[in-house]
């Protein structure tokens, strides 16, 4: 709506109105209407603001377009968390967050520069970085740095807000009354975690894998040597992307803030793996490394690697530990997920 | 307005019970299109039906349909065909409005760049053009109201569910949503199922009204219609009051006083004669007769108070003579 013929009214009535002359009250506003204001003739020409009425005209405007189907729907959720990590307008993580996982890519792919460096000067400085069991292991499931300072933190940081926040900004709502269904919302989640878990742990690995071909100039038989490494320790990677994942969604769904999240898991992670640790030295029972994230996942990814076992306990059953963990929070995220409103939180 | 179109939601024995508890009892609604108020107090079964108009939650039994859509059935159809303006906070605080908006739209299947001229349009339309760019956090309640709303509304839904609107909103803020709202339906032809507490909201944006009762549906069909149930005379009276009174009730007119002014329900014929009579023959001076249209508030008194909960429609309330 507007109002332009009640301004102009409003304009002309204060021509009419307002005049300054000897006896006019020396007032702030009078002092400013005559020193902008008026004209020879002393009229002040001040229009006075419109009483009421909008400066725009609210009209709707229909849409016509296309739905897309369910993938797009799903694919926009993954997109926003995936997008939001290196441009605005998506979902905004913390500066501090995207700071820690470049220098977690350089770290994780750290290990391609003594190789390089070993190409160029000869075998025996690269010797102990290059591709073998031991530096594939090692890539993957390296207690120090990678499952002290890279994994472990990534996920509580990744994952930590992931859900929490939706309880906490109501914004599930938005998810939830539109056509995505909880396995949607909390896959394409799940999904953009573990995206960014996989790139720096097993991309990672891949990218190690292949400079070390390029820049040493393997042949096939090396190749075919190694390949089968390369596979157990990128299917020890992908268990280990699955678990920390599966465990750091959980913990984020039960929560409304972050830090919970984050500190449990790292506390679950770390904290169970030095409690087995001192068990283990001081009691020599090695039992408790079975409820270890870490261990469990770090005895099975011996096993499939092929390196020599750092522990007593059966592979096997630390495999069935690290999918009892899995099948245990992925029945408490479905849980928590299922009992999140739309209505009200 | 969109009259006389087919209803657009329409249930049928509808029943919700968690354990021995019923959310709704055997609810058969017709909803028809344009502006429709969902009333009713806390506890009375508004956000469950409006979950199981979702699709969200499973019925125990009955059927309904919205938009065509089984709610059994049909959920994400439905969620997709109509736009939702939750009551509390579903704004990520972080993000800009235009982004936000841009989102709603993309989780509902458009296409990214789509979404983001859409989310221009809506953001201009509920009055946040100059704002959208803000970040959320840095809005005020009736902002965020509005980008809900532009939310809601990003794909040109059928059918808007606005869940307490104007919560929290300033007088200002209040009446620029409910005319959006109103604009909504009347420009936009579309049609808007608004839940609220507030009668006076309701009553300035819709044309009918859905009353919930524990469960039970109570009333429902035009607000003028409904409002005929309740109409009484008002009379200001000076001197003889007391005694004007007994003379009504002894003609058995049925009055309500307070002070000096009476309320005469108007339920027979030639109320205002027969007041007249009653104030001549008891010397009581008539300073004012004029009828009294009562609120949205008063029917929703009157309904709670003296007809039970076993009317189903106004047909059923003025035929049932409801005013005992």
């Amino acid at each position: 709506m507007t109002e332009e013929p009640a301004e102009e009214a409003a304009v002309e009535q204060t021509n009419e109105d307002v005049r300054f002359d000897e006896a006019s009250p020396v007032t702030g506003a009078s002092r400013i209407e005559a020193a902008y204001s008026a004209d020879d003739t002393g009229q002040a020409s001040v229009a006075k603001p419109g009483a009421s009425g909008q400066v725009f005209t609210q009209t709707y405007l229909p849409w016509t377009g296309t739905l897309n189907p369910r993938w797009a729907r799903n694919y926009a959720v993954y997109r926003h968390h995936m997008l939001g990590l290196v441009k605005s307008g998506h979902r905004p993580w913390p500066i501090l967050v995207r700071v820690y996982l470049v220098l977690v890519l350089i770290g994780s792919i750290g290990d391609i520069f003594p190789v390089l460096l070993g190409s160029l000067f000869g075998d025996g400085l690269g010797q102990v970085f290059m591709v073998s069991r031991d530096s594939l292991y090692a890539h993957v499931l390296g207690f120090f740095p990678r499952n002290v300072l890279y994994y472990p933190v990534v996920t509580a940081l990744i994952v930590g807000t992931m859900i929490s926040e939706d309880r906490l900004n109501g914004t599930s709502a938005l998810y939830f009354s539109r056509p995505i269904t909880r396995f949607d919302y909390v896959a394409m989640k799940y999904l953009a975690a573990a995206t960014v878990l996989f790139i720096l742990c097993v991309f990672s690995l891949f990218v190690y894998y292949t400079v070390e071909v390029l820049a040493m100039g393997r042949g096939w038989a090396w190749i075919v040597d190694t390949f089968p490494i390369l596979l157990g320790a990128t299917a020890a990677g992908m268990l280990l992307v699955v678990t920390y994942t599966s465990l750091g969604l959980a913990m984020s769904s039960v929560s409304t803030n972050g830090f919970f999240p984050a500190i449990g898991l790292l506390a679950l992670v770390l904290g169970s793996k030095s409690v087995a640790f001192l068990v283990a030295l001081i009691f020599e029972q090695d039992v408790l490394y079975l409820f270890s994230p870490y261990d469990a996942l770090a005895n099975v990814g011996q096993a499939l690697v092929g390196t020599e076992s750092n522990y007593e306990i059966p592979w096997t059953w630390s495999l069935a530990s690290v999918v009892g963990m899995n099948v245990l929070s992925l029945y408490l995220l479905a849980n928590r997920v299922a009992s999140m409103e739309v209505t009200r939180e | 307005m969109v009259e006389g179109r087919a209803p657009i939601v329409h249930t049928k024995a509808l029943t919700k019970a968690y354990g021995e508890h019923v959310a709704l009892n055997a609810l058969d609604l017709q909803i028809k299109a344009g502006a429709t108020g969902l009333l009713g107090a806390n506890g009375a079964g508004k956000s469950t039906l409006l979950k199981t108009l979702l699709g969200l939650i499973q019925v125990t039994s009955g059927e309904g349909h919205v938009l065509g859509h089984d709610i059994r059935t049909e959920g994400p159809s439905i969620r997709q065909r109509i736009g939702y303006m939750p009551e509390y906070e579903a704004l990520d605080p972080r993000m800009d409005g235009i982004h936000q908006v841009r989102y709603a739209g993309e989780l509902l299947g458009m296409n990214p760049v789509v979404a983001m001229q859409r989310a221009h349009q809506c953001l201009e339309y509920v009055g946040l053009g100059e704002q959208r760019y803000r970040q959320i956090d840095g809005y005020s309640t009736g902002m965020r109201q509005a980008t809900k709303l532009a939310c809601a509304i990003v794909h040109d839904p059928e059918m808007i569910i606005a869940d307490e609107p104007s919560n929290g909103l300033d007088a200002a803020a209040r009446d620029f949503m409910l005319q959006t709202l109103d604009t909504t339906v009347r420009n936009g032809q579309r049609s808007v199922l608004m839940a609220s507490h507030l009668m006076d909201d309701v009553e300035q944006v819709c044309e009918r009204i859905v009353l919930l009762h524990k469960g039970r549906l109570v009333a429902e069909g035009k607000i003028e219609d409904l409002k005929a149930i309740d109409r009484e005379y008002e009379v200001h009276v000076w001197g003889a009051a007391d005694a004007m009174e007994r003379g009504m009730l002894d003609r058995g007119l049925r009055v309500r006083r307070q002070g000096r002014i009476m309320r005469v329900a108007d339920d027979r014929d030639d109320v205002p004669r027969e007041v007249l009579e009653v104030a001549a023959s008891t010397g009581a001076q008539v300073r004012r007769l004029h009828t009294y249209e009562a609120s949205l508030e008063d029917l929703f008194i009157a309904i709670m108070e003296r007809l039970g909960h076993d009317v189903k429609s106004s047909e059923d309330l003025l035929a049932g003579g409801g005013m005992g």
